[in-house]
């Protein structure tokens, strides 16, 4: 039995009247992938945001290898090793594909005023290693994008933007990577291509766990250990997707919703 | 590999360029009535347009990159050609000492606004902080002047600092009326301040550095210099300074780090940009720059007076980078030189500066945002990637 | 403590306030609309007030001597013009620029300001100078012991806050201000449900911009001129007003107004500064209420969404 990565007990999320999470309780377990399902509304995105520290919940507690991250700023959270990916994709379209890289390496990149302004010989040769680092990431999902690197990232196709923010959310080898449908917009060849990069990727990063909200059905069933289904805030089932795609309540939420 | 015969042909571009354009910034300058003036002014704009189209620009800009030492080398050589060219004209230099030092004013600017996006509505008082501070100081202290252009740019970082700090958690609009509302009461809190100076100002002694006399002119070589050639190189020293810094912070992280949180706050938090602490480090380093611009004017200018620190200048400022290119280093001096000199030489147009600028401004930011020079990609190191 | 005194600056306030909450109240519906600080709404407001004054001189020259009719005549064509000018304004200026930055709205919105404020320096006969205006409203005054009572300043009040009222009762009870929260709230959401939102920027800007016209006249009959100057520190007060109200909110709008307005008011009364610090001080204290509470004493709207 694994041992868990994150702890969310009676997560609770209210905007003014909308309850978007409602005592939630959740585990990730260390090194699985985990499939966040649920109908839209049901509170996904809302749980991303709340983890990542986006938004601070009303009520409960998240820990994180048995510390209560709940109160922390998001930047706070970023060096527990917790990256993500956004729904509506989060790009700095003006600024080159390695420079939209480098930003998610940005806690482990030394800041200083000194070293950036003064030691510009020692900064190069840092710049020079993310740059190889960076290009390596992208050349596994794509080496026509791995050729791009100095280009604007306004200039590159709708899939390579969306891999380019599973590149940043990665160069910092985090232990928690949150995908929230990375695969919206793609053709089910690049959906599986994407599929099997994210995997190969998470064999090179060790103890990694990915949580991933995606709506297409047969990616959740290749790659995920477990699912947990959402349901207005709530978790309604969990198991393997063959136990939640054949549970009755799964089926109502999402076809029967009046 | 390039092509030898590309790279010297844009090399000869880029030093017949910065040539050409010192010729006539010379012509320019010396002109003496407007006529001529605007006839050269058509010679040159047509002379532009020739550039660009072609290709003159893209190979000198070229040249640039690829020689850079060459290209600095121009630069000063141009810098040291005007300096012979006007070493008795006292207007012509304290034209050139003040386009420069508002220059540096305009860095500082452009690092708030154009790489971070903190708005800064006060430019020019900043500037004044900087000024008063300098008249102070030297006034009533011994304080070396080298330490009082510093203590110039701190007062500002730090008065900066106290206005800004309580609204960075906000957003962008809070620090825009922070800083309208400095910039619009700045002059009126000194005309009612009977210790500085009230309406009517400070005098200001001249500038003396290691001994260094600068109000004093200069004879070399049986050429003599007015003294304001002393201020003019100094300007040009402190400007060289603050664009090589500002440069080297766009091509590092720091840059980079400025721009996500310009572009998205949201997306650099969860990266773990500290937004507030970069909106603060660029809003200090920027007032930093425009308060030892303003310590040396009044050195300089021996005086200093509310009246030419209003928030029409701030936004003279403002017009200044959106012509040359938000974000844009070298846009900076071309239309500093086009903004500043151009209503002295044009008298007719004095009068009338402030609309015209203003409905420049609004015309540009609807038909050509970018400006004269668009800001280009971040290089952080020339060739990069090009290696393998 | 003599009262006439006090009540005397009291009521002061009280004018203050009601022009300051009308001018915030403009800026907190442009941003509540489009997310836009619209800079130029001073300088609008002193135009409104100027043209106001050139209305009365055209009259005068027309031999119309009715006090009624001339009033009547500025008031319609001073707010007619604003809010034709402040349409034309977000049509051209505004509107085009939404997407981008927030800082380039402001500067263009700033430099309209200009080209208003500088036009009318420049073009109105002796335009760098202050120009009388016409005392177009009864001229007596009520002494009730050291309180004397200016009747126009009375009516001032009065038309003042009535004007609030309407455009509370506008916002808040007409279709036309069901369409404008709508769109405040959420104007892809509002597009969708087949609100237009191009008639809707539009007549908020029409509407703020008429506002700042009777500001303007308002401000002119107070204090029997006009100043081609005036609207720089007004738009900051209303500004600032509207930020400390929470921006977005029209009751935080009013409620920053008068606030703004009392802390002016203390200031002179209390601190032996010269009156002219008086902005200053004010200032200041936004800046701490801002620090405290940065969304302003009420709050202003919900932010994005992730």
């Amino acid at each position: 039995m694994n041992a868990t990565l994150l702890e969310c007990r009676g997560l609770t999320m209210k905007f003014g009247g909308v309850v978007a999470l409602n005592e939630l309780d959740l585990d990730i377990r260390q090194g699985e992938v985990l499939g966040l399902l649920g109908p839209n509304g049901s509170g996904k995105t809302t749980f991303f945001n709340v983890v990542t520290g986006i938004y601070a919940a009303s009520a409960g507690s998240i820990r994180c290898e048995g510390r209560d991250i709940s109160k922390l700023t998001p930047q706070q959270i970023s060096r527990t090793g917790i990256t993500r990916t956004f729904q509506r994709s989060r790009l700095c379209l003006e600024l080159s594909v390695f420079d939209n890289i480098a930003i998610g390496d940005h806690q482990n990149l030394n800041n200083g005023l000194w070293f950036n302004l003064i030691r510009r010989a020692d900064l190069e040769k840092q710049i020079r290693d993310t740059f190889d680092r960076a290009r390596a990431l992208a050349k596994t999902f794509s080496p026509t994008l791995s050729e791009r690197m100095l280009q604007p990232a306004g200039s590159v196709t709708m899939i390579d933007r969306r891999r380019i923010e599973i590149c940043r959310a990665l160069i910092s080898r985090p232990k928690l990577l949150l995908l929230d449908e990375p695969s919206a917009g793609m053709t089910h060849e690049e959906t599986r291509e994407l599929m099997d990069d994210i995997m190969m990727v998470r064999e090179r990063i060790p103890g990694l766990t990915v949580v991933i909200i995606e709506h297409e059905m047969n990616v959740i069933e290749r790659i995920t250990d477990r699912c947990v289904v959402l349901n207005y805030g709530r978790r309604l089932c969990e198991g393997t997707y063959r136990e939640i795609a054949s549970n009755a309540d799964v089926q109502e939420a999402y076809l029967g919703q009046s | 590999m390039t092509m030898t015969k590309n790279n010297g042909a844009n090399l000869l571009a880029t030093v017949t360029g910065i040539a050409l354009m010192t010729v006539f910034s010379i012509f320019a300058l010396h002109a003496e009535n407007e006529t001529s003036l605007l006839i050269l002014l058509a010679v040159g704009a047509a002379g532009v347009f020739v550039a660009y189209k072609s290709g003159f620009v893209a190979r000198a800009g070229q040249g640039l990159q690829a020689h850079r030492h060459v290209g600095d080398l121009c630069i000063v050589s141009a810098f040291a050609a005007m300096v012979l060219v006007f070493r008795n004209d006292h207007f012509a230099l304290l034209q050139l000492a003040t386009v420069l030092l508002y220059c540096v004013v305009c860095i500082g600017l452009n690092l708030q606004i154009g790489y971070c996006g903190v708005m800064n509505f006060a430019g020019a008082a900043f500037f004044g902080v900087g000024a008063y501070t300098a008249a102070v100081l030297s006034t009533h202290t011994q304080l070396p002047h080298l330490l009082v252009l510093l203590a110039g740019g701190f007062a500002a970082a730090l008065i900066g600092s106290v206005l800004l700090l309580p609204v960075l958690r906000t957003r962008g609009h809070y620090a825009a009326l922070v800083t309208i509302a400095f910039g619009t009461l700045f002059r009126s809190f000194l005309e009612v301040n009977d210790t500085l100076g009230g309406p009517q100002g400070l005098k200001v002694p001249g500038m003396q550095i290691l001994g260094w006399e600068l109000s004093e002119g200069i004879t070399v070589f049986g050429m003599s210099f007015s003294f304001y050639v002393n201020y003019v190189i100094l300007a040009f020293v402190l400007l060289a300074g603050v664009f090589i810094l500002t440069r080297r912070i766009k091509r590092s992280w720091l840059g980079l780090s400025l721009d996500a949180v310009r572009i998205d706050e949201t997306a650099a938090s969860t990266f773990g940009i500290h937004i507030v602490r970069w909106k603060i480090t660029a809003f200090i380093i920027g007032n930093l720059f425009a308060g030892i611009a303003g310590a040396f004017f009044a050195m300089m200018t021996s005086f200093v007076a509310p009246a030419n620190f209003t928030f029409g200048d701030s936004l003279i400022l403002l017009s200044i980078i959106v012509l040359g290119g938000i974000g844009n280093l070298w846009g900076i001096l071309p239309a500093a030189a086009i903004v500043l000199l151009l209503p002295e030489k044009l008298q007719a147009i004095q009068e009338y500066r402030f609309l015209l600028y203003a409905g420049a401004v609004i015309l540009i930011l609807l038909f050509r945002p970018q400006g004269m020079f668009p800001r280009r990609l971040r290089t952080l190191i020339p060739g990069l990637g090009t290696l393998k | 403590m003599d009262i006439g005194f006090i009540g005397q600056h009291i009521w002061n306030g009280v004018m203050l306030g009601v022009i300051y909450a009308m001018v915030a109240v403009g800026f907190t519906l442009f941003f509540g609309v489009l997310d836009v600080i619209k800079f130029s709404h001073g300088d609008v407001l002193t135009l409104g007030a100027f043209v106001g004054l050139a209305t009365y001189l055209g009259l005068q020259r027309l031999d119309v001597m009715s006090p009624f009719a001339q009033l009547i005549a500025v008031l319609a064509l001073s707010i007619v013009s604003m809010a034709f000018l402040g349409a034309l304004i977000a049509r051209y200026l505004v509107l085009p620029l939404r997407n981008a930055p927030p800082f380039i709205t402001l500067l263009i919105t700033l430099m309209v300001g200009t080209v208003i404020r500088e036009s009318i320096r420049l073009f109105y006969p002796n335009g760098s100078n202050p120009q009388a205006f016409p005392k177009l409203l009864p001229t007596e005054s009520w002494h009730l012991g050291s309180f004397t009572l200016r009747v126009d300043t009375l009516i001032l009040v009065v038309v003042g806050v009535a004007v609030i009222l309407l455009v509370h009762m506008l916002v808040n009870h007409t279709r036309l201000g069901l369409a404008i929260r709508a769109v405040a709230q959420d104007s892809e959401t509002a597009r969708v449900m087949g609100i237009n939102f191009r008639w809707v920027v539009l007549a908020t800007f029409g509407l703020g911009s008429g506002l700042a016209a009777i500001a303007g006249l308002m401000n002119g009959l107070y204090y029997s001129e006009v100043y081609f100057g005036n609207g720089t520190m007004l738009a900051v007060i209303g500004f600032s007003a509207a930020v400390i109200g929470g921006l977005g909110n029209i009751y935080g709008a009013i409620l920053g107004g008068f606030l703004f307005a009392a802390i002016q008011i203390a200031t002179v009364v209390v601190l032996p500064l010269p009156s002219a610090y008086k902005d200053v001080v004010a200032f200041c204290v936004v800046i701490v209420l801002l620090a405290f509470k940065p969304t302003g004493l009420i709050g202003e709207k919900s932010s994005e969404r992730v």
